[in-house]
Order: structure tokens, then C-alpha cells, then sequence
């Protein structure tokens, strides 16, 4: 790794403290009993099939063009939109506008290790990964030649970053304007054996990564649609898994997003309604200070008249 | 409008507000903005902070690394600070690698922190050239609007004053490190730096210092960022630098010395406050 | 493609082939172009192999080195997937054009050999904890004539099955280190068990119907296509009569291109991904043991471009 001059370095041997305390390395029999126990309640308390609460507010960036804030529990991502600007370097004209992702995750986001500062292999394939949900939501063809910039910050991961920041971007587009088909939500599954557990955090995201010692179904898939056209815009499996499980788990899914819909709904209201409001009182007020000019220009009327 | 003409006659404009005492957003010169703070929200650092001052937002968060030692100096440990400005931020800032203003305002939190001998970097030392810690602070700017410095400075801070280290145990035999998460000690924080930002600007023949700027203001003012940035740490100065913007007058500066002086002790009980709810909470 | 342009008529003739199962070129929606295939070209490669489908051109060669694991999976060997394409293989890929494909190929191709299930990382480890061989895979596309991901997962497999390893004994030393002795019999190595290796099919969604292998013409008709990976089916590539019969899981899915399809449509597309990558992992077994075979008895002369 060629040194980065622009950022101050830590030594280079530095290891986490982590793999020095006692439980570093858990076996698989134990990472499952962890986050699962014997009547199928999850460590946090949910359900399997039990989603995370979320919340998520737009207006969160005052500099961008629109703005939003998602939280599903200790996951937190933020995402700005910029006002469109033509697609820089390049010589043809293209009829479709085009979306600019870039997903980043904060060094200190992620529980196991330190995230470095130059986008890492994942940054990448999550930003492809909104790219390619968004594409199909935005009307491009309502500004040809022109790039949407969409940013993602991520400033804590504790698993479903990637649907946190498909519903973030949704919102942060909806905010800035950008027209769009329809309310894109997205939801993630991890999957071990016959479990399914919606909304997984991040340890149980890891332990579906671990390949088991039998031959089970494991993986996470993450599925982002357009509720009101019955589309999915993104499809993303890792892992490995038979037919009939990417199926259920596809049914799972769908619900779960088609369940987001409203709440995106009424934080898009919420935010049109508080934008009128503001605007409002702003034209109150503007009334009322000419409304005062008005009478002063009277009375000085009335003294021109008498002198 | 008031937005028409601030796009035509930006100079005029801004003018105008100041010849009549006041700032663009309704603030007296010297006003500064509401902040709000909070402490440990994100659980994946070892030690974290928001900040919030008006607009501009700043997430600071600390992970702690084991590294040895530099062989010239064996019994001192790391403090790595970075200020990152992701392209979210402001629409001034493109991805990729840090811009020239990211990388001034990173060594100017670094300065501040090495000259207010805040931390005693001595503290951070475990075993003699064997073991020391490595506490990489990263700041990361969510929303610049203006008067960036003060909020990175101020949610540092907090995260270090509610940073614990684990107790670490080391064998100088078989050089074995184990780690007991459960004991934990805080670390030393002599004081509480605390950095104020002015923007300084011309208007008919006298100078006029504001206090807390946002981006707007910065940008009227001719610079990338604000034009004055003072230190304080337990009442003594520890750093005053001065970027562009118009001629800095005797007078001025000592107003604005003034200013910082009380502001310092302002954002010392806001982050006492802070610190004292939350280990509250968590005792209870 | 370059200078493709096809009239609504054309686009509209490939469309109503497609819904009847018969393709422009007398290909039913299931089947491949055929394919050329080579392996054991490059001498400085632990293994290769170089894969023709119709006009894309892959060279794909397995270099070994020694690495350290990673703390948190100790007894894992680790491989890593790098995709070059060469700036003869379209214009497009000139300069820096090839880029944004050739990482997200890399991507996927890690994404499907992740799990344990699809490939076996435990056949890569020397010493638990201590030393493991690193597998690197450098894919090199000389010629782009579409369909890349299902051809540069075909070559990978067949390069992957001609790798051999060489034998290394792992002693433990006094202090924690390891001391490893190579054999001196050249011939003394091993292979590697690529049974499960997963093979990427690519369906192109054109009407309400997928294809497999679409030909340039196709693929302008499409907006969206489907990339599954499936592990393989062990029994095909051994000749071991009991083996269970595992394999024809999914290991990855992803989605590419600006469109979204209904769920319906996608449901449909798995299970047709299925029955394309039995099909093709079958055809890919006895290809390479006949290859196999061949090479044991004589040294046949190979009518690469290579040699």
C-alpha cells in the first residue's frame, strides 16, 4: 500500500484491540446460539420475522439540494443530492441522464475493524448496487445529458446497510425534487438453514456469511422494489442457497418493502407540509412589514399635504 | 425577492445587512450560533460525538488500535486525527482523495491539539518500546456551514474526555497480549480546548469582526474557510492564525480575543453538561 | 456493441422468436453457441486455461503464492479474482473504459466462489492459523463478443480443475513459527476439488421471457438482464460412483442494466438459470476429463495461439 501524504497515518503494525480480548475467535455453534436462542427470540428481542424500527427524516444537509437521515436502530446512513450537472468528460450526447452513487462508509462505522480511507472493494460494489436499484426509479429521461450526484455516508453499520441506503437515497431524490416512477423501498434477509431473519444486524449478517460445516442455506439477500408497479429495481444474493429458499425468501421481501411504503410516504408529507408552512409564515411576515411601510409612507403623505 | 437580488448585487446585498447592524441570518455580529451536542451514539467506536453548531454538523468517532512503539520514542503513544469533508457535505467538495482545504483544516486540528498539550501522549504508552496505544480520531463532516474548526475541535474533545481504555496485560516473555475489556480507565484530558472562528470584513472604512460564521459569510469574506481562528485552552491562548480576508486592526483583534475567551468557557460547560447527563445515565 | 442499430421491425422479429422458443439463429432459449476450449496453455501458471464462445475471447491463468489467513478465518486459504481487459477486445475498453466491467466481474466472480459450498477454501490451508495459499486468478479478456460472465466463469472453473498444487509438509517451530518443506518430486502435488465451483449464467430478459447466451443482437433488445451463480454438481467431475448429490444451489444473484422485472419474471429466471447451469456444468466435466485424459497419454499438441 503506497502511503497516503494527504492524511495523517497511524504506525503501520497497528492492530485492533479486539483480537487480543478473551472470545476473539467464537466458534459457528456459538455465534448461532448467540443470535438466536431456543424459543426464537433474536439478541435484540425481534422476532425472526420482525423488522427494526425505522426512522428516517429528509432536510438533514442544509448545503445539498435534498437531503435524508435513515435509522434502522444502530445502523445510520445520511445521503445528499446535488442540484443535476452535466455529465463531466464526456464527448457524446446522452439522451438519458445518468446517477452518480458513491457509498462511503465512516472509518469508525464498523464494529470488527477500522475502515480505511480509500474506497474499499465493498464501498464500490455498494455504490454499483445503488446505481443499479436507483436507474430504474428516476425518470433519466427528464434531464438528458445531465448526472444526478446521490452520496451516501455511512455512519455506523450494524447490518441492512445496503437497504438503509437504498431507502436514504430514495427519500434524499424525493426531497431534492428529482422526478421518480415510484417510492422505492428496499429490505434485507439473512438466511441460515430453515431461518430467515428479516432486518439482520450486523453479527447475524456475519454469521450468514460463514459457510456452515453442513451442507444448509446460508446467504443475505437484498431486494429493492417499486411497491405500486410490482418492479424490482435490484436483486442481490450472496451465499448459497436452493430454489425453494430464494423463493420464500423473495415473498418475505416483498412484503417487507410493500410495508415500508407508507412510512416513506408520510415522511415525504410530513416534509412537503412543514415546506408550506415555512412558506407561509415567510409571506406573513413579508405582509405584515409592508403592510407597516405602507402606513408610514401614509402618515409621511399626510405631512407632505399639510406643509 | 431578497434571493434575486442577493444573486445580482451579492457585494450590495451583504452591504446592506451589515450597515444596519446585522448579519444575513438575523444574528448580531458577534452572536453565534445555538450548538447541541451529544455523546457515545454511535456504539461502533470506541468513543464518539455529534456536534452541531447551527447547520454546520461534525461526527467525531475514536477507534483504539495496539501498535509498538517508534524506536526514537519509546515511551510515547499515537494520536492520529484526520478531518474528512465527504462530498455530502456542500456541493464545493467532489470524491476522491482530500482537497487542498481538507488537508489545511486537518493539520490545524492536529496543531491545536499538539499545542494545547491537551493529551500527554505519555499516557497512551503501555510497555516500554513493546506496546502503546493508537487512537485514530476521525472527524467527519455531515453538513459545512461555515466555522468548521470550532465544531471538530469541540466534538474531539468530547470524544476524548469519554474515552475509556481497556486494561491490557503483557507477558515480556512469550510477548503475549491479552486484553480485559471489563476494567477500564478513562484518559487524561488536562483541559478543554476550544477553538472560535471569525470572519473578518471591510465595510466603509471600518473593520468588522464576525463571530461564528456560516459558509455564506465565509465566501463574502474571500475565504475557504473563516479568516481567524483562535485557541483557548484553561484560559490561555494557545493558537491564533489568520487566513486572507481584509486587515486585521489592534482593536479587532482584541475583540475578538475577547470573544473566544468567553465563548471557551461557554463550550467548556456544554460539554460538562454533556459528559455529566450521560455518565449519569449510564450509572444509573 | 459498435454501430449496432437495429429497426423497431428487427428488435420486434427477435422479441416474437424469443416467445416461441426459437431464436434468429435456430438456438431454443436454453442453449449456448458452442464453445472452444483449451487448458494447460501457460507454462508460469500453476494452471490455465483459454475459453472461445462465439467471438469473446478469454485467457484465464491461477498463479499460487504463499499468504498468511486472515485472524478471523484461521483455517482458510484465501482467492482473489482480477479481470483485465485488454484494449483489443472492444474500442470501448481503451484508456480506462474497461474498468468499471472488469471490477464488477471481479466482484461477482468473488461473490459466487464466497461460500464454502460453492468452493472449499479449507483445501487451501497449510497450517492452521500460520500459512495458506492465496489463489490468484487473473482473467484476461482478449476479445469481447458479449455474454462475458457465464465465459470467464466456464474458463475459471476449468482453470481452477488443471491447477495443481504442490505438496508442502508444515512443521511448528520453538517460538510460534513455521517451518515449511517443499517437496522435491516435481509431479508430487495436488489438485484441487472444483466439483461445487460455481458457473455464472446470464439471462437476458427480452418480452416476458429469458434467454441464455444472447447475441449481440439480443442483447440491444433487452434493458435488464439477470446474472445467477450455481455451485456445480461434484459427481460429474470424479469418478467416484458414491458421491452425495450436492451442488445446483445459488451462490450469488445480481441484476444488470438500467431496467427492473416483475417478481414473477424473476421467479421464472432462476429456475430456468437452474436447468441452463446443470446443463452447461455437465458439458463442462466431460470437456475437461476428456482433456485430462488426453494429456496423461500423450502430449498432444495444442492448437492455441500460444503455443
Amino acid at each position: 500500500m503506497p502511503l497516503d501524504y494527504r492524511r495523517f497515518n497511524g504506525p503501520e503494525d497497528s492492530v485492533s484491540y479486539k483480537r487480543f480480548t478473551k472470545g476473539y475467535l467464537k466458534s459457528y455453534d456459538e455465534l448461532y446460539k448467540e443470535s438466536l436462542d431456543d424459543k426464537g427470540v433474536r439478541k435484540d428481542g425481534r422476532a425472526l420475522s420482525e423488522a427494526r424500527s425505522l426512522f428516517a427524516r429528509t432536510d438533514m444537509v442544509s448545503q445539498a439540494k435534498g437531503s435524508s437521515y435513515v435509522e434502522l436502530r444502530k445502523t445510520k446512513v445520511v445521503c445528499s443530492v446535488f442540484d443535476p450537472r452535466e455529465i463531466p468528460h464526456q464527448n457524446e450526447f446522452s439522451q438519458l441522464g445518468q446517477i452518480f452513487c458513491e457509498v462511503k462508509f465512516a472509518p469508525f462505522s464498523c464494529p470488527r475493524r477500522r475502515r480505511p480511507h480509500v474506497p474499499d472493494a465493498e464501498e464500490k460494489a455498494l455504490s454499483v448496487a445503488l446505481r443499479k436499484a436507483l436507474e430504474p426509479t428516476v425518470c433519466r429521461h427528464m434531464f438528458p445529458n445531465y448526472q444526478v450526484d446521490v452520496f451516501i455516508y455511512i455512519l455506523e453499520n450494524d447490518g441492512s446497510c445496503l437497504s438503509a441506503a437504498i431507502n436514504a437515497a430514495g427519500l434524499a431524490l424525493a426531497d431534492a425534487a428529482v422526478p421518480m416512477y415510484d417510492v422505492i423501498t428496499s429490505c434485507t434477509v439473512a438466511i441460515v438453514g430453515e431461518k430467515m431473519f428479516v432486518d439482520p444486524t450486523e453479527a447475524e449478517e456475519n454469521l450468514a456469511t460463514i459457510s456452515p460445516s453442513t451442507p444448509i442455506n446460508h446467504g443475505i439477500i437484498t431486494l429493492s422494489m417499486l411497491s405500486e408497479l410490482k418492479q424490482i429495481s435490484d436483486f442481490t444474493q450472496v451465499g448459497s442457497m436452493d430454489v425453494e429458499c430464494v423463493v420464500k425468501a423473495m415473498d418475505i421481501l416483498d412484503k417487507e418493502c410493500a410495508r415500508l411504503v407508507p412510512l416513506m410516504q408520510k415522511v415525504l408529507v410530513a416534509n412537503v407540509l412543514k415546506c408550506f408552512e415555512t412558506r407561509k409564515r415567510l409571506e406573513e411576515e413579508a405582509n405584515e412589514k409592508e403592510q407597516l411601510l405602507n402606513a408610514k409612507m401614509d402618515e409621511w403623505k399626510k405631512l407632505l399635504k399639510f406643509t | 425577492m431578497a434571493e434575486i437580488y442577493k444573486l445580482i448585487h451579492p457585494v450590495k446585498y451583504f452591504n446592506d445587512y451589515l450597515s444596519r447592524k446585522i448579519r444575513p441570518d438575523g444574528r448580531a455580529f458577534h452572536e453565534q450560533r445555538n450548538i447541541k451536542l451529544n455523546v457515545n451514539s454511535i456504539k461502533a467506536a470506541d468513543a464518539s460525538a455529534v456536534v452541531k453548531c447551527g447547520n454546520t454538523t461534525v461526527v467525531c468517532g475514536i477507534k483504539l488500535e495496539l501498535a509498538t512503539p517508534k524506536a526514537e520514542e519509546p515511551d510515547v503513544g499515537f494520536l492520529v486525527t484526520n478531518v474528512e469533508l465527504p462530498p455530502l457535505c456542500s456541493s464545493k467538495y467532489r470524491p476522491g482523495p482530500p482537497t487542498d482545504s481538507a488537508q489545511v483544516t486537518s493539520t490545524l486540528v492536529a496543531d491545536i491539539i499538539a499545542n494545547s498539550k491537551c493529551i500527554d501522549l505519555k499516557d497512551l504508552s503501555i510497555v516500554h518500546d513493546k506496546l502503546a496505544w493508537v487512537l485514530y480520531c476521525d472527524m467527519v463532516c455531515i453538513d459545512n456551514d461555515g466555522s468548521l474548526v470550532d465544531a471538530c475541535i469541540m466534538t474531539l474533545m468530547a470524544s476524548l474526555k469519554t474515552l475509556t481504555l481497556p486494561k491490557v496485560t503483557y507477558d515480556p516473555e512469550t510477548e503475549e497480549i491479552s486484553v480485559d475489556t471489563s476494567v477500564r480507565t478513562k484518559l487524561n484530558v488536562n483541559g478543554l480546548p476550544v477553538a472560535t472562528s471569525f470572519a473578518l470584513y471591510k465595510h466603509e472604512q471600518s473593520n468588522i469582526v464576525l463571530a461564528d460564521p456560516s459558509s455564506y459569510e465565509e465566501e463574502m469574506c474571500g475565504g475557504i474557510g473563516a479568516n481567524l481562528i483562535t485557541c483557548y485552552n484553561n484560559g490561555i491562548l494557545c493558537g491564533s492564525q489568520k487566513f486572507g480576508g481584509c486587515n486585521l486592526s489592534i482593536e479587532c483583534e482584541e475583540e475578538a480575543l475577547k470573544i473566544a475567551k468567553e465563548r471557551a468557557q461557554a463550550v467548556e460547560e456544554v460539554v460538562d453538561v454533556c459528559i455529566k447527563n450521560y455518565e449519569l445515565e449510564i450509572n444509573k | 456493441m459498435a454501430g449496432l442499430l437495429l429497426s423497431q421491425s428487427e428488435k420486434l422479429f427477435i422479441v416474437h422468436g424469443v416467445q416461441d422458443d426459437y431464436r434468429s439463429d435456430g438456438r431454443s432459449n436454453l442453449d449456448y453457441r458452442p464453445m472452444e476450449l483449451e487448458t494447460d496453455l501457460v507454462d508460469t501458471a500453476t494452471g490455465s486455461a483459454r475459453l472461445r464462445l462465439a467471438n469473446t475471447d478469454l485467457l484465464v491463468a491461477v498463479k499460487t503464492e504463499i499468504d498468511v489467513p486472515s485472524p478471523d478465518k484461521p483455517d482458510l486459504g484465501k482467492i482473489e479474482f482480477n479481470v483485465d481487459c485488454s484494449a483489443n477486445a472492444t474500442p470501448q475498453f481503451e484508456g480506462r473504459g474497461g474498468d468499471q466491467l472488469a471490477v464488477g466481474i471481479a466482484n461477482l466472480m468473488q461473490a459466487a466462489y464466497q461460500s464454502s459450498q460453492a468452493f472449499n477454501l479449507k483445501q487451501l490451508c497449510i497450517f492452521e492459523g500460520k500459512q495458506c495459499w492465496k489463489l490468484f486468478v487473473d482473467i484476461l479478456i482478449l476479445e469481447c463478443g458479449g455474454n462475458l460472465c457465464d465465459a470467464v466463469s466456464l474458463a475459471v472453473k476449468a482453470a481452477l480443475f488443471n491447477t495443481r498444487i504442490p505438496c508442502v509438509k508444515a512443521i511448528l517451530m520453538d517460538g510460534g513459527d513455521v517451518d515449511l518443506q517443499l517437496s522435491d518430486d516435481p509431479f508430487d502435488n495436488k489438485l484441487l476439488d472444483v466439483g461445487t465451483a460455481p458457473l455464472l449464467v446470464t439471462l437476458c430478459k427480452i418480452g416476458d421471457k429469458c434467454v441464455v447466451d444472447p447475441s449481440a443482437e439480443e442483447e440491444s433488445c433487452s434493458v435488464v438482464s439477470l446474472i445467477v451463480g450455481i455451485t456445480g454438481t461434484p459427481s460429474c467431475y470424479s469418478d467416484q460412483e458414491n458421491l452425495a448429490e450436492v451442488g445446483g444451489k445459488f451462490s450469488t444473484i445480481d441484476m444488470n442494466g438500467p431496467g427492473s422485472v416483475a417478481p414473477k419474471t424473476l421467479k421464472d429466471a432462476i429456475n430456468q438459470g437452474i436447468v441452463a447451469a446443470k446443463l452447461l456444468d455437465k458439458a463442462l466435466a466431460k470437456a475437461l476429463i476428456n482433456e485430462r485424459k488426453e494429456n496423461i497419454r500423450t502430449k498432444k499438441s495444442s492448437y492455441g495461439f500460444l503455443k
